[in-house]
């Protein structure tokens, strides 16, 4: 649907968390990062105590921030704000979990990514997808990654290993790869 | 039932007034201000910011780290820059032509607000006319209206400022910052700067000076009428939209504010015949509309939503008509 449809939509039922959620996504397709921060806000603040759209509203919001760049202070307000109206998705930990692999804190992203996998439950649905979390590895390849670069070199080499032969999202499977073949040069 | 609704559910239409993201890396698409000039080709200034404005509502349960309303610029540069985009629409209010309006590069900015900001378009005398609030010439940010008079190429669509003239107050022009002061669209260089009392001004680009013409008390509102959209005529009246915001602080003292607008009309001599109720356009907290233009039978009003996004709404005659009828019977 779009943008004239969805707005004429929500001034029917402006305080609707789904609508706004809808046209937040909108906004967001077309990389209006602005207007879709306005929407999903929005969804967020409308939401009752457990919506899951407003849960991966916060964690867009942050995305959004990071598409703009220099924002860094609110892409991890808005992930912290995320997994406090829910700490037992695992996504918010996932993001933080890269947010700090982002900026080379890497004990900081090898916790988050611990503390994610206890709430690492499957199946994931199309909510985690749009926050590129795919499933539990993600938590996994997160964790090994920041494992190197906090001293633990086997933990880094032999998960990366075992992620290699399961199934994964192509991406995934690119960046284990392109990782162990770096490690394994550097061995 | 916000204006938007009442205009859609009789007849009227909402567009978007997006530009792709690519020239504006997605922040703020606001404040667009729209008017039909002689050729009949309907117009958009289209103001881009450089930050998103994060406004939370309702229980406020999602403030950013700066409180509930603020200003996320770039968190190394403190700096909220403006740059203007005209745009034109068909009839079906879809964006055919868009382009940056070239500005002329006459100084330095020194204030943090930077550019011309909420520029009303006009068309006097066959001149086009961008008139908003810059406040980057002075290192403490004293405002002034300012005429940016642009030539557009409709061929090539380019826009480039040819003229820049800043508008002095009235004397003793001693004020700190003069802004949303509305242009007359069918009085050249007259504006409404205050709405009650209405204080009308003239000033012309070639003059250092603005004249008072004059001061017109009647009644006293409830809350400051700000500008607004140009004033238009509207068979026998003059009307505008106005804005009116309650500003306040939280407990952590963290700034809020709260925008709503009202329709209000003159007779032609700019008597006051009328405000209406206040309203919102999609129930935002943070709206604000510097745009009217009379379209056909209609009205068209463009808007900003809070700071993000902006809109152009097309109000027939009936829901205007409503609310002038509104306005008349307005009490004081």
């Amino acid at each position: 649907m779009n943008i004239e449809k969805l707005v004429i939509r929500l001034s029917n039922d402006p305080f609707n968390s789904e609508l706004n959620f809808d046209l937040a996504e909108e906004y967001l397709a077309l990389n209006q990062t602005a207007s879709a921060v306005s929407f999903y806000l929005r969804c967020a603040e409308y939401s009752g105590e457990a919506s899951a759209k407003a849960y991966i509203s916060l964690i867009r919001m942050a995305q959004c921030f990071e598409d703009q760049q220099g924002r860094e202070y609110s892409v991890s307000n808005c992930l912290f704000q995320a997994l406090a109206y829910d700490d037992t998705r695992p996504e918010a930990y996932f993001k933080l979990s890269q947010y700090y692999e982002k900026a080379g804190s890497w004990q900081e992203a090898y916790t988050f990514a611990v503390l994610g996998q206890g709430w690492a439950n499957e199946p994931i649905d199309d909510l985690s997808e749009k926050v590129g979390y795919y499933g539990s590895y993600c938590l996994l390849f997160q964790r090994y990654i920041a494992a190197w670069w906090i001293g633990r070199k086997d933990e880094s080499i032999d998960g990366l290993r075992v992620l290699a032969k399961i199934n994964t999202h192509q991406i995934y499977k690119d960046a284990v790869a392109y990782n162990l073949e770096k490690l394994d040069a550097l061995l | 039932m916000n204006l938007v609704q009442k205009a859609v559910a009789n007849g009227g239409r909402l567009a978007p007034i997006v530009i792709p993201n690519g020239l504006t890396s997605g922040t703020g698409l606001m404040n667009p201000s729209i008017f039909i000039d002689d050729d009949g080709d309907i117009l958009v200034n289209l103001r881009h910011v450089n930050y998103t404005l994060y406004h939370a509502e309702n229980k406020q349960r999602f403030s950013s780290r700066f409180g509930p309303l603020s200003y996320l610029h770039p968190e190394k540069d403190q700096r909220l820059v403006t740059e203007n985009y005209l745009c034109r629409l068909d009839s079906k209010l879809t964006i055919t032509d868009f382009t940056r309006v070239q500005m002329q590069s006459l100084h330095q900015p020194i204030w943090e607000f930077v550019g011309l900001e909420d520029a009303r378009i006009v068309q006097w005398e066959s001149k086009y006319f961008l008139i908003g609030v810059r406040r980057d010439t002075t290192t403490n940010g004293v405002g002034r209206m300012e005429y940016t008079e642009i030539a557009i190429d409709k061929d090539k669509w380019e826009v480039r400022e040819v003229f820049r003239k800043r508008i002095s107050a009235p004397a003793p022009d001693d004020s700190y910052c003069e802004k949303n002061w509305m242009p007359v669209a069918d009085k050249p260089y007259t504006f409404v700067k205050w709405t009650l009392p209405t204080e009308l001004v003239y000033s012309h680009p070639s003059s250092q000076e603005t004249e008072q013409v004059f001061v017109r008390h009647s009644i006293t509102p409830p809350t400051d009428q700000r500008g607004g959209s140009q004033v238009i005529k509207w068979g026998s009246m003059y009307i505008c939209i106005t804005h009116e915001v309650d500003l306040f602080k939280n407990y952590l003292d963290q700034k809020d504010a709260i925008y709503r607008h009202r329709l209000v009309m003159w007779d032609e001599q700019f008597n006051f015949a009328g405000m209406s109720k206040p309203f919102s356009f999609l129930d935002a907290q943070v709206e604000f509309a510097v745009g009217a233009a009379k379209y056909g039978e209609d009205l068209l009003i463009s808007f900003g939503f809070q700071d993000n996004a902006a809109f152009v709404v097309q109000v027939p005659k009936l829901v205007v008509e409503d609310l002038i009828i509104e306005g008349l019977q307005y009490e004081h």
